[in-house]
């Protein structure tokens, strides 16, 4: 569907790449400050327990240590991500809640002396009792987390949409199946880590690997009582992020409050082990799904419950919650909808958002149940799919409003591209395929605190030469390549090749942006800088309409020259005056068309610096209802995949052997991106199917903290893939793009559950799917045969 | 962590080695590749004040023969291993073990001596050696001695190795006409992965290429020990290879498992993993043997 565009749509080099491919890009541990003293933190080694004294003397006392926090001199002020349920504080104050919790913070003049000073404090505890799961959380008469939240419930929802009584009654089959998987971590490669400078005018610049630098900035003002203005968050290039970096961390907060207090440099890093008990990654869920359908396969009706067990503190658990309901109303039609989920405290890591975020556990259970009725039903999984599936303009039970919706030619393209009908039902024992469908939203409705700010604003200077603009952005490339994206944008609103833009990013000196999350920042970002770009062309082609004496409207400018129509111009004098100001230069501008560098130059002459800015809000979206909020987007991307499978009958070992991935973008900006966020997410999904699970031992601490024992896909556990993009072309998207980032993950793990249940007549509902597993299942199955 | 403070000493020959080894008592750790030992300071479990690196030796870094049979250098890594042209026959088995080690990076780091020192019950190169009949050959303070593997494993991270003593190499028989290896994995992963169970085997056939002269297997994480299969041995000697004499040693294999349940398995998934393991590693050695 793509338009006539000479930028957006094709496969450009990635700005970062040759930085990145050599070695040279800087990341936070490159960076050096003069004087800069290294912070550590010393965190609870109980699940449970009261504070019975601190003290830190003897730390204080050794050489080289300059500065020791503890709840007695940091401010009290709760803090958390939604200021509906601030529950944290910068340092334990009289309890730890979970093996982890920050209890004191230390700077030194190096590691070594930061560490040693840690084992120097002493912390008196009174163990309490605990609770690690969400039965133990929820039983009567357990140990409470937190007295303002009793029950240990962080938030329930209880929604209903239509009459669910009403669709099952109208059902000739009615399933309830259920679903668990497992506390997942990011496994980003780099693990958090911050510089903060408090400079001697007063002011605090903080370097932070984070997703997000707007809300770390406000994070930081509210808990140091500095103003917004006076807080900078920069981020260097970040080694991923998928969630967990989306919000301020103990790094940054704690280095913070350490250069206030010592005036120098503090940087703070996280090691690997503590990634894991700072957590913030996917939740456990446990779902429980009454879904109905006529015997034609007609959904009617789905009856939810949803388990989440969250950890010590809230973090994004709000959010997550509402989401694991509310995005189950689409790609499907589903008339009737009711939901009632529970995100429960426990004494362990805080679990927050990770990449598709809350509805990826939710997603597996659906569509492995969608096989279920297929097969009940006998009829092809992707036959049923397709008679419910959603279109472009329809709205979901829930107000999710389809503006565009790829979903039949992505169920197609997958089946075409498999060769799905040679192979469905038709492959010997140990073999098999499996499909399944998803979207996600592109961008939440509303930022994460309420407001109505800009989501982002875009600056785009024209440089005074002429030659290049240099386009601002406070957006967060974190490895997903919006750089590239924004640049390419910029360069197709106003006319250029890609070579004629610079761009800086990821600081919030540059405006407002959200951050990477929510898969946001191509609709968003997009927009602002889309809109800045057709400013900065309006403004220079107004002023050489005026110039030339034509009318505006037969200007144009196209990859880097001006185009006018009708009969030809004398723009002799302008080139002449361009030239006369580089006599002497080399590669001057010559030919019949006169470049956007001379027209460029031009306008400044006659304007001053030319300037154009965007800014992107959301238009006010459906949904009036308590947590309308959490799932309404301006737009939606979906797909869909097909996972083939070799099942090890003896060992019950599964080899993913190819996955055929179709995805919605509605229109690629750099079809290279796409197919990349399409490869990670199967990795992380495939991850999540097959091995990734963060274990604890029954005192509540990690038993597998390293990437030697959590296990990540490598790159030999990778399918085969074919990727094949499909544009719907999003009306509310900036050149008709909309999402990839997190939607592509939604059908990996339903995909591969039911290839795995076709090479095996099992039906696995819990992850991962380890050999064991399985060949447990298929020893049950053959005694139940 | 950081890794703790230490010296470094480069001995130029074993006396020399030993000299330091001596002199510092425990608070020296010889190094190799370092991939279990800095991982292990790093985590504060030991923080030894002296390193004593070998590369200084000569010698410890290639496959010798010496009467009869092959002397495998300490300092061998796995990726020299698994590239080996003198592995050959049974002796194929420690290529197999090594090429299923870690990841490229860490092979090219990760030593055969730092393997059988670390003595883990899932080590990739022990699991194999066991089967070729490998003698450790140490040097101490009170000259050489040699001990065979199956005597030197005594528990996890635990070996017969005195304080002071050096592990100078690894003896196994020059590779035999008619031998043949085969080495079964199972983990979650296809690669940077401790096993959750490893087999290897190792058949030596009669000139009629049928009757089996003699076969070993060995059984890595269901024991405090990479261990030998003794059941699975009897069951072999003797018999016609093929898959009726592997089905029963893959049983008695089962049977002289030891496995325990842990968060990364049930013991009972272990032992019927052990089986069929074996079962595969015999197949895959039964043709090895017979040149295919
Ligand atoms: C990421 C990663 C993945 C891994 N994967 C695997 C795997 O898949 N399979 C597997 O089996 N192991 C694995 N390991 C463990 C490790 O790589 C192996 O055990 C390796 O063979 C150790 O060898 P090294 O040379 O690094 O030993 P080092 O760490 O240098 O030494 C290990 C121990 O042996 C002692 N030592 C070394 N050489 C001698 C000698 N000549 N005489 C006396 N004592 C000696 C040292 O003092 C030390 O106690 C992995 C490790 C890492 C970090």
């Amino acid at each position: 569907m793509g338009g006539d565009y000479t930028v957006v749509g094709s496969r450009a080099r990635r700005l970062d790449g040759p930085e990145k491919v050599t070695g040279k890009a800087v990341y936070l541990d490159d960076m050096q400050f003069k004087g800069m003293l290294h912070g550590a933190i010393l965190q609870s080694p109980h699940a449970h327990a009261r504070i019975k004294s601190i003290d830190t003397s003897a730390a204080e006392a050794l050489p080289g240590v300059k500065a020791v926090l503890t709840a007695g001199n940091v401010p009290d002020t709760k803090y958390g991500v939604s200021p509906a349920r601030y529950d944290e504080n910068i340092l334990a104050i009289d309890r730890v809640r979970y093996v982890g919790d920050e209890v004191a913070a230390v700077a030194a003049v190096d590691l070594e002396t930061a560490h040693q000073a840690l084992e120097l404090i002493k912390v008196e505890y009174e163990p309490l009792p605990f609770v690690l799961d969400i039965d133990q959380a929820t039983a009567e008469g357990a140990p409470q987390l937190h007295q303002e939240y009793l029950g240990n419930l962080t938030a329930e929802v209880h929604q209903e949409f239509g009459e669910v009584a009403r669709g099952f009654a109208e059902s000739d089959l009615i399933r309830t199946d259920t679903f668990v998987n497992k506390r997942q971590d990011g496994g980003f490669i780099e693990p958090p880590r911050s510089v903060a400078v408090h400079d001697l005018s007063g002011n605090l610049t903080l370097y932070s690997s984070t997703q997000v630098p707007h809300y770390v900035q406000r994070t930081i003002a509210m808990l140091t009582g500095l103003s917004v203005g006076k807080v900078r968050v920069v981020k260097p290039y970040v080694g991923g992020g998928f969630g967990p970096k989306a919000s301020a961390s103990p790094c940054d907060i704690l280095s913070s409050l350490l250069s206030m207090k010592t005036g120098r440099p503090v940087k703070i890093a996280m090691s690997r082990e503590q990634v894991f008990l700072h957590c913030r990654a996917r939740h456990q869920f446990k779902h429980v799904m009454k879904t109905g359908y006529t015997k034609d396969g007609i959904i009617k009706a789905l009856e939810h419950t949803c388990y989440l067990e969250g950890g010590a503190y809230s973090s994004f658990g709000i959010a997550t919650v509402y989401y694991a309901g509310s995005l189950l109303a689409a790609p499907y039609r589903l008339p009737h909808m009711k939901y009632d989920g529970y995100r429960v405290y426990t004494n362990k890591p805080a679990c927050g958002a990770q990449r598709g975020h809350g509805g990826v556990a939710a997603r597996a259970c659906f569509e492995q149940q969608m096989d279920l009725v297929a097969e009940e039903l006998g009829m092809d999984p992707i036959e049923l799919r397709l008679k419910n599936i959603m279109e472009t303009g329809d709205v979901s039970c829930n107000d999710l409003s389809m503006s565009s919706l790829g979903m039949k030619e992505c169920l197609e393209a997958v089946q075409g591209g498999s060769d799905w009908n040679a192979k469905k039902g038709k492959l010997p024992p140990g073999k098999g395929i499996g499909m399944a469908a998803g979207f996600f939203v592109s961008g939440a409705g509303y930022p994460i605190y309420r407001s109505e700010t800009f989501h982002c604003t875009v600056t785009i200077k024209v440089q005074e030469d002429g030659g290049t603009v240099l386009v601002k952005t406070a957006a967060a490339e974190i490895g997903q390549g919006s750089d590239t994206t924004m640049a390419m944008i910029a360069a197709e609103a106003i006319g250029i090749p890609l070579e004629a833009v610079r761009l800086v990013s990821g600081d919030t000196d540059y405006g407002i942006d959200l951050g990477a999350y929510s898969s946001r920042t191509t609709l968003m970002t997009g927009h602002a800088t889309r809109e800045a770009g057709e400013q900065v062309k309006e403004m220079i082609l107004t002023a050489l309409a005026g110039e030339l004496g034509v009318e505006r409207e037969r200007l144009d400018i196209k990859d880097g020259v001006v185009e006018i129509k009708g009969e030809a111009v004398d723009f002799g004098p302008l080139r002449t005056k361009y030239l006369k100001e580089h006599r002497g230069w080399g590669g001057m501008p010559s030919g019949d068309k006169l470049t956007f560098t001379e027209a460029a130059r031009m306008a400044y002459l006659k304007l001053g610096t030319i300037v154009g800015t965007g800014k992107y809000k959301p238009p006010v979206l459906g949904g009036k209802f308590k947590g309308a909020a959490v799932g309404t987007s301006p737009a939606y991307g979906c797909s869909a995949q097909v996972a083939e499978v070799t099942v090890d009958l003896e060992t019950g070992q599964v080899t993913v052997d190819n996955i055929t991935d179709a995805h919605d973008c509605g229109q690629a900006i750099n079809l290279t991106s796409v197919e990349a966020q399409m490869e990670g997410s199967v990795s992380m999904g495939l991850g999540e199917a097959m091995f990734e699970e963060v274990k604890f031992d029954d005192q509540g601490r990690v038993l597998n903290p390293s990437l030697g024992e959590y296990h990540i896909p490598t790159v030999l556990d990778m399918p085969r893939m074919r990727c094949i993009v499909v544009e719907s072309g999003e009306p509310n998207g900036p050149f008709g793009a909309k999402e990839v980032g997190e939607g592509a993950i939604m059908p990996t793990i339903p995909a591969i559950l039911n290839a795995v249940h076709d090479a095996t007549g099992v039906t696995i509902t819990e992850l991962p799917i380890t050999p064991e597993r399985v060949l447990m299942a298929l020893k049950q199955k053959k005694r139940d045969e | 962590m950081l890794l703790p403070r230490f010296s470094y000493h480069q001995p130029a020959s074993v006396a020399e080695a030993l000299e330091v080894l001596g002199q510092h008592g425990d608070q020296a750790a010889i190094i190799a590749g370092g991939t279990d030992l800095l991982v292990n300071m790093k985590h504060g479990k030991l923080a030894p004040r002296h390193l004593v690196g070998l590369e200084g030796i000569d010698g410890l870094e290639e496959i010798g023969a010496d009467n009869g049979s092959l002397v495998v250098g300490p300092r061998l890594t796995a990726s020299a291993l698994a590239a080996s042209g003198e592995l050959s026959g049974a002796a194929q088995a420690l290529a197999l073990g090594a090429a299923s080690l870690g990841s490229p990076q860490v092979r090219n780091r990760a030593t055969v001596g730092g393997n059988v020192c670390t003595a883990r019950p899932a080590a990739d190169m022990c699991v194999p050696l066991l089967v070729l009949g490998a003698k450790a050959l140490l040097a101490g303070p009170d000259g050489p001695r040699e001990l065979p593997l199956d005597e030197f494993f005594l528990g996890p991270g635990q070996t017969a190795k005195k304080p002071g003593e050096l592990l100078t190499g690894l003896s196994l028989p020059r590779p035999a006409e008619g031998s043949g290896a085969g080495y079964e994995k199972l983990g979650l992963r296809k690669a940077l992965e401790i096993a959750l169970v490893n087999v290897a085997a190792a058949i030596w056939l009669e000139p009629d290429g049928k009757t089996i002269k003699q076969a070993k297997v060995a059984l890595g994480a269901v024991a405090p020990v990479p261990m030998l299969s003794p059941g699975a041995e009897a069951a072999l000697t003797g018999q016609t290879a093929g898959e009726e004499a592997f089905a029963q040693a893959a049983e008695a294999a089962a049977t002289d498992a030891k496995p325990i349940s842990d968060h990364r398995g049930s013991a009972q998934y272990r032992r019927e993993v052990v089986q069929v393991l074996t079962r595969r590693a015999l197949g895959q050695a039964w043709q090895a043997a017979l040149g295919q």
